[in-house]
């Protein structure tokens, strides 16, 4: 589960306090509100990209507000996806099981299940550049699964996308939550995408966080 | 991941490479001939209008002497401050020698080696196609003249200076159509055309073929010395002494100084480990035998002294000894030999006194004292030493001669053989130096000898006509007019006479 | 919603009184390119009074010199280290100011820039004094010479440092700039896959940094080669120990050796143009 409570966090002027965000284990939830009102700041803090000013964030009910970005085992997936460019596609599959050490064996039977599952075998030996939209995704969200994390953050995952390929990812997405069951906290402004993926929705107001049930209508 | 790991490892290895060419190179350098790290290589910080001339020398010692020479290239003024700065450096040779007299005021620079001179001409390109040939063609509107700035460069200043004496330089300022900052910016000029003549050293010329030199007695006096300057912080200021002496030995760097263009000045034979002679009065003794000792040692020569009375010594030189330096007591027995001391400088003065034992017990104290009964008196000999001669002259001055002379006891032809005859008590009073007094005060007193102008000597210092040690001989002479020494002589008694004022050299 | 307001003028269709204007980029490309061509014109007219002015004879000559030899030498080794020692230096610090605001940033980007704009005379002189001047009664030279054994001053190292310290400024320049736009986002999520800042920065922001880093030594290597006045000042010109082709330009030159300097001028050229071209080989192999 993802449970901040209080936290305080600063972006260039902008000071936001008392956020207290929870999202209980399993769940799929989607967080809202106007654009630029500091939803991907909330992500970047609860990845460790941030500080945070004060308050907690807790992962799993363990305290990681003080620790690294990669010792808290999220998968991230930012808004512009940040694909390595001198990678290749199976090298972003492989490239956090290689950080773990895993053996030779165990990250090609991953890899291999990975990119059946997201679709994208045949792209494998292809490097990124060049890649379209809903390729691009696919192997940005591959990385981010790649080593099973506890938690999945999206930022605004299926904006830039045409309405065919929008609807695809749609449907990759729900499967990956079907057959994961990862927590996952994902930021959007569109209600379509709540309506469809979300067990809980919340929204990010002025006042901070609230959580409206998942299927109203707000005008 | 390996590939950016073996391209570090890659570059570090060939950083590692270079550095290690880099190295090789100087070490074989290092390690070529030496045998003992006594051949520490002597650093010389050469203007590069000697280059030419300085690396046939460096190659002909180091082939004599393996020990090796370090040259650093480039312009005067930058070496100078490279010397203030960095500590380093064992000589010094600019282009010109007003940077060795900047060097001197700011005690950079200790012994001066004058080289060669250089005269002021007139370029022009070979075969003079314009037909440059007297003063006033200089001045034509066609030609087009440059010179080196009055302000950067030594010979523009001397220009400046000799030709506003001769008041031509409004004239030629106002034909010159360019100043430029260096003499060979000059020359270059004229090589590539852009200019027809040009005011240069006629050295400079030797390494431009492609130029000739017209001369005009209009520019006689722009004349600039080259002379080679010992760094006084050198760290090794004996094989420094003995690479310039060899650079300033008139068979050996000379030669090719001549070869080059240059007009040289007489230096000295070379000799491995010269030996310098010097005769000197037996009073100067005390003032000047540390500084022989301390110069001895500096400049790795050997310097025989003969000290006696001056007439000795001038019986001696008649004879046909021929020292390189002599140190008179008195001017009298300079000018007895003018042929070979024909320029002598006076260094200091010292006055007679009459010794009387501690305490004065005869109660002298005057010269007039000296006629009293049964007194046993002490004089210098006549014949034999200046002091004797200046005591008779001032007996006669006091009208006293014949009276002291019938109590005098003894004439010696040294004033130590007088002070030591009083110390054994055979002699009452003694005439004899200051000086003399000064080393034995403690068992003696001195009376002075009041209004007679016959009784000081002026000491004169002369370097000998002939010698084949001139330029070492002037050295010991600037040695002896140092600070050091004239604080000796004063202890010892002595009066000085500033015979140099700091910084000026002499070319013979 | 709609407003009805009063049918604005519609102009007549095109098609009926289509007058065609073809309008030429003659003119565009005529102004560019003389522009363009004038300075192209410079350097090829200098270069070739540089080699008329010299003959093929003079150039031998120069070449087979031993102390032009040793001068080429060791300029393509100290280039060479200097412009290595550049880029090894540079890339972290460029990162450092492209990545991290701290406190006191601007002024390490201002003492960075300082070699850039100070005259190499002045480089010179205090990387000379630095070296000469008892700091805390300690003498870097004299410590460096007889604590370790390793003269600095007028040595080979010290064309090194001097080449260095004004190579490494630009290649500072360089390799920040190309840090600047490069998505910081990528090294953000490899430290969410796993990776310290560390391993961010030579797995992922290194290997994007390849042709910056390229750009970098190229030009790190120009500006050390073409270094004169501080390696005068610092290093000395010994022949055959510290003479760099720079300096013996200048030595060729302030004895009139005119026809020899020019010579040497030329083998740099050419030294230049060799090094520029490998070095693009190199940078187009890299992109495949």
């Amino acid at each position: 589960m993802i449970e901040l409570r209080n936290v305080t966090i600063r972006s260039g002027a902008f000071v936001r306090k008392g956020i207290n965000l929870t999202v209980p284990k399993g769940e799929y939830a989607v967080l809202m509100g106007a654009t630029g009102r500091g939803k991907t700041t909330i992500l970047e803090s609860i990845c460790g990209l941030r500080q945070v000013q004060a308050g907690q964030i807790l992962i799993h009910g363990r305290d990681v507000t003080d620790w690294n970005p990669g010792d808290r085992e999220i998968g991230y997936v930012p808004q512009d996806l940040a694909l390595f460019p001198t990678l290749s596609v199976q090298e972003h599959l492989e490239f956090a099981l290689r950080l773990r050490k895993e053996s030779r064996a165990a990250i090609a039977a991953r890899t291999r299940e990975l990119s059946r599952e997201l679709g994208i075998e045949h792209l494998l030996k292809r490097s990124i550049i060049g890649l379209s939209g809903g390729e691009s995704q696919r192997v940005a969200l591959g990385r981010a699964l790649s080593f099973k994390p506890t938690v999945l953050l999206l930022d605004e995952p299926l904006s830039a996308l045409d309405e065919a390929t929008r609807n695809e990812m749609h449907k990759l997405l729900r499967q990956v939550k079907e057959s994961l069951g990862v927590t996952t906290l994902h930021v959007t402004h569109s209600e379509a995408e709540s309506e469809s993926l979300a067990n809980r929705c919340l929204w990010l107001t002025e006042d901070g966080i609230q959580e409206r049930p998942a299927q109203s209508r707000h005008y | 991941m390996n590939r950016q790991t073996m391209v570090l490892i890659g570059s570090g290895v060939v950083f590692a490479t270079m550095l290690f060419l880099m190295n090789a190179s100087n070490s074989t350098q290092r390690n070529r001939g030496l045998s003992d790290q006594a051949q520490e290589p002597l650093v010389v910080f050469c203007a590069a209008s000697n280059r030419a001339v300085l690396e046939l020398i460096r190659l002909q010692y180091e082939n004599e002497f393996s020990r090796p020479i370090q040259i650093q290239y480039g312009a005067s003024q930058t070496l100078l401050s490279n010397i203030e700065v960095s500590g380093t450096g064992d000589l010094y040779l600019p282009a010109d020698d007003s940077f060795v007299e900047l060097g001197l005021a700011k005690g950079l620079l200790s012994e001066v080696f004058p080289l060669a001179t250089m005269n002021g001409v007139v370029a022009v390109r070979r075969g003079n196609p314009k037909n440059i040939q007297s003063f006033s063609d200089l001045l034509r509107p066609e030609i087009r003249l440059v010179q080196a700035s009055p302000d950067a460069a030594a010979i523009g200043k001397r220009t400046k200076i000799v030709l506003t004496e001769k008041k031509l330089w409004d004239r030629v300022e106002a034909a010159t159509i360019a100043f430029r900052t260096t003499i060979v910016d000059v020359a270059n000029d004229m090589v590539v055309h852009a200019a027809d003549a040009g005011i240069v050293y006629d050295a400079v010329l030797k390494s431009y073929p492609d130029l000739e030199s017209v001369q005009m007695p209009e520019l006689h006096g722009i004349v600039s010395k080259v002379s080679l300057a010992v760094v006084t912080g050198s760290k090794q200021p004996q094989a420094a002494l003995h690479f310039a002496r060899y650079v300033a030995a008139k068979d050996r760097g000379l030669v090719h100084y001549a070869e080059q263009g240059f007009q040289i000045t007489r230096g000295d034979v070379w000799s491995d480990q010269p030996e310098l002679s010097i005769f000197a009065g037996s009073m100067l003794r005390p003032a000047i035998e540390e500084t022989l000792i301390a110069f001895e040692k500096r400049e790795g020569v050997r310097v025989t002294r003969v000290y006696n009375g001056c007439g000795v010594l001038v019986a001696q030189m008649k004879a046909g000894q021929h020292p390189d330096a002599y140190f008179a007591c008195d001017s009298e027995f300079m000018s007895q030999v003018p042929d070979l001391f024909p320029k002598p400088v006076d260094v200091s003065m010292n006055e007679l006194v009459i010794l009387v034992q501690k305490g004065n017990p005869h109660d002298i104290n005057s010269l007039r004292d000296l006629t009293k009964k049964g007194l046993r008196v002490g004089v210098g000999h006549e014949k034999q030493c200046a002091m004797g001669w200046l005591t008779q002259n001032t007996l006669r001055q006091g009208g006293l001669q014949t009276e002291v002379m019938e109590n005098v006891t003894v004439q010696s032809p040294t004033g130590d053989m007088l002070v030591n005859q009083m110390r054994a008590g055979a002699l009452d009073a003694a005439v004899a130096y200051l000086s003399n007094a000064a080393g034995s005060a403690e068992h003696l007193d001195a009376i002075p000898i009041v209004g007679l102008s016959c009784s000081l000597a002026t000491q004169p210092f002369a370097v000998a006509e002939g010698s084949h040690n001139t330029q070492l001989a002037e050295r010991l002479f600037k040695k002896i007019c140092s600070a050091e020494s004239k604080e000796t002589f004063e202890a010892e008694g002595f009066r000085w006479r500033d015979p140099m004022p700091q910084g000026k050299q002499s070319v013979p | 919603m709609q407003d009805r307001k009063s049918p604005v003028t519609i102009p007549p269709s095109p098609k009926e009184n289509w007058v065609p204007r073809r309008r030429s980029d003659t003119l565009f490309f005529l102004v560019m390119s003389g522009i363009s061509s004038c300075f192209v014109l410079l350097i090829i007219l200098l270069l070739v009074a540089d080699i008329m002015f010299t003959t093929p004879r003079n150039f031998y000559d120069a070449l087979s010199k031993p102390e032009i030899r040793a001068a080429m030498r060791l300029t393509v080794l100290s280039c060479t280290a200097a412009a290595l020692l550049s880029v090894w230096v540079g890339t972290p610090l460029g990162y450092l100011l492209s990545r991290y605001s701290f406190r006191g940033r601007w002024i390490v980007d201002t003492l960075v820039d300082i070699p850039i704009v100070l005259p190499p005379l002045v480089l010179g002189l205090s990387l000379l004094i630095l070296f000469h001047q008892p700091i805390f009664g300690l003498q870097l030279e004299s410590t460096f010479r007889d604590s370790f054994g390793i003269p600095i001053a007028y040595s080979w190292r010290a064309v090194v440092l001097a080449q260095f310290a004004v190579a490494c400024a630009f290649s500072v320049r360089t390799m920040r700039v190309t840090f600047d736009q490069m998505n910081p986002r990528a090294e953000e999520v490899a430290r969410t896959l796993g990776c310290t800042r560390g391993q961010a920065f030579l797995q992922i922001a290194l290997p994007q940094a390849r042709r910056g880093i390229i750009t970098a030594f190229t030009i790190a290597w120009a500006r050390a080669l073409g270094e004169f006045g501080p390696i005068l000042v610092f290093a000395g010109t010994t022949r055959m120990r510290t003479e760099v082709l720079s300096t013996s330009v200048f030595l060729e030159l302030s004895t009139g050796n005119l026809d020899a300097a020019v010579a040497v001028s030329l083998m740099m050229v050419f030294l230049a143009v060799a090094v520029l071209l490998v070095l693009r080989i190199f940078g187009a192999g890299l992109n495949t």
